[in-house]
């Protein structure tokens, strides 16, 4: 039991980074980070011979904010996104905190199995492996959702058609 | 243009996640050095990462709030287990007062008064100790052969502790209680999602019985006598599980006996 709260404890500041971009709201964010440690610590025993805790706790983190986002269908004021509190790590001039608040826009548009295919593997650094076994997909889906997010995004960023751009 | 294979999307994806084996990355830095739109689209890619990861990152920097501590969250649920198995003591002692009524004709009913008596005793030291956070046990399971020494001398006879491993329950520990005739052993044990089970061993005559169901509240004992043992096992698990970990106890425990 120590080694377990040991190892989840070091992956709480990424499960709050994988919750905030998947939900948009910093209180649902760490609301569902409670969930699922909660959820985690209950449930233990499923995980010791199946693998290792990472991706387990991602899965788990998917699952309830799938559910909750059921839950919340059909409710009538959907949250708003908390774009202009975006913080970004570097001052940012106001062009490029614009482009930032573009996309994650853009992300909350996104079909929910895409954005969180996406985010595992370009935010949290997950390999496809990791990623597939999280989601609980063969890998070749995973990169096709990652694909389609990564296509969504750019035409919702940049806009329709071919774009003007230095390339050298 | 050596670099006749066919370069799809997905390899371009792999590209930019770091995903390819050194001899495909050298095909594909190839395929990009002739295809500019390629080289285009995996730069915009490229760029929607690091937007990404400048919009979140500084999450996994910050120190998380205190409510997040995986630590007071699992002392949170041990405190709520607690009550729970509180609630449960208390709604134990609302059916003994209630059958009280009926005591009389208890007698008829229940097989063998000694051995309701082993039962309830059985059941208040359960409902006594599992609760216990600190001090559940006087000597822990850690110290295994001190256990058996101790608990063998102060009963009087060889006692082997029934190892419920592969049945998912590590021994927490013992502690030496006083019975109705002499003293009585409480071994504890628990499995990994905290779920506690007591066996009370009192050494007492009387010949080999079947084992027994008896239920109170959330309380289920399934009590047994061997050779001059009596054994009680008791917790709030389905009666498939109990009845698992009596008869490995059972066998250990019989074990005992021919030493």
């Amino acid at each position: 039991m120590p080694g377990f709260l040991d190892d989840i404890e070091t992956l709480v500041p990424a499960l709050r980074r994988y919750a905030r971009a998947l939900t948009g709201n910093a209180d649902r964010a760490d609301d569902l980070v409670q969930d699922c440690l909660e959820r985690a610590i209950a449930k233990q025993s499923l995980w010791r011979p199946i693998g290792p805790v990472r991706p387990w706790l991602y899965r788990i983190m998917i699952n309830l904010h799938r559910n909750d986002h059921r839950r919340r269908r059909g409710s009538p004021e959907p949250e708003a996104l908390e774009l202009l509190s975006v913080e970004p790590a570097s001052p940012a001039t106001q062009g490029a905190r614009l482009a930032l608040a573009e996309t994650a826009a853009a992300l909350d548009r996104l079909p929910a199995e895409q954005r969180e295919a996406l985010l595992l593997v370009a935010l949290e650094g997950l390999s496809y492996a990791e990623a597939a076994g999280a989601l609980d997909i063969p890998v070749g889906t995973l990169m096709s959702r990652i694909s389609r997010a990564r296509e969504a995004l750019r035409a919702m960023v940049d806009g329709p058609g071919p774009r003007l751009r230095s390339v050298k | 243009m050596n670099s006749k294979t066919t370069i799809t999307e997905a390899d371009l994806n792999a590209y930019v996640d770091g995903e390819l084996t050194p001899e495909r990355l050298a095909a594909i830095e190839a395929h990009l050095a002739d295809h500019p739109s390629d080289r285009e689209r995996v730069a915009a890619w490229q760029a929607q990462t690091a937007t990404l990861r400048s919009l979140y990152g500084h999450l996994a920097e910050e120190t998380p709030p205190l409510r997040l501590s995986p630590w007071r969250l699992a002392a949170e649920r041990r405190r709520n287990l607690r009550r729970v198995a509180m609630a449960t003591a208390a709604a134990l002692v609302l059916v003994v007062v209630g059958a009280g009524g009926g005591w009389v004709g208890r007698g008829l009913v229940m097989p063998d008064a000694t051995e309701m008596t082993l039962v309830s005793e059985a059941e208040a030291a359960h409902t006594l100790y599992t609760p216990e956070v600190l001090h559940p046990v006087e000597v822990g399971g850690e110290e295994g052969a001190h256990l058996t020494k101790w608990l063998s001398k102060r009963l009087d006879r060889s006692l082997i502790i029934p190892d419920l491993a592969p049945e998912g329950f590590s021994l927490v520990g013992g502690r030496l209680l006083p019975a109705a005739r002499g003293a009585a052993a409480l071994l504890m044990y628990e499995n990994v999602e905290g779920a506690r089970v007591t066996l009370y061993v009192v050494p007492q005559a009387g010949g080999e019985t079947a084992m027994r169901f008896t239920t109170k509240g959330d309380l289920t004992a399934v009590s047994w006598q061997v050779e001059a043992l009596g054994c009680v096992l008791v917790g709030s698990l389905p009666r498939d599980t109990l009845m698992k970990l009596a008869k490995a106890s059972y066998g250990s425990l019989e074990t005992g006996a021919n030493i």
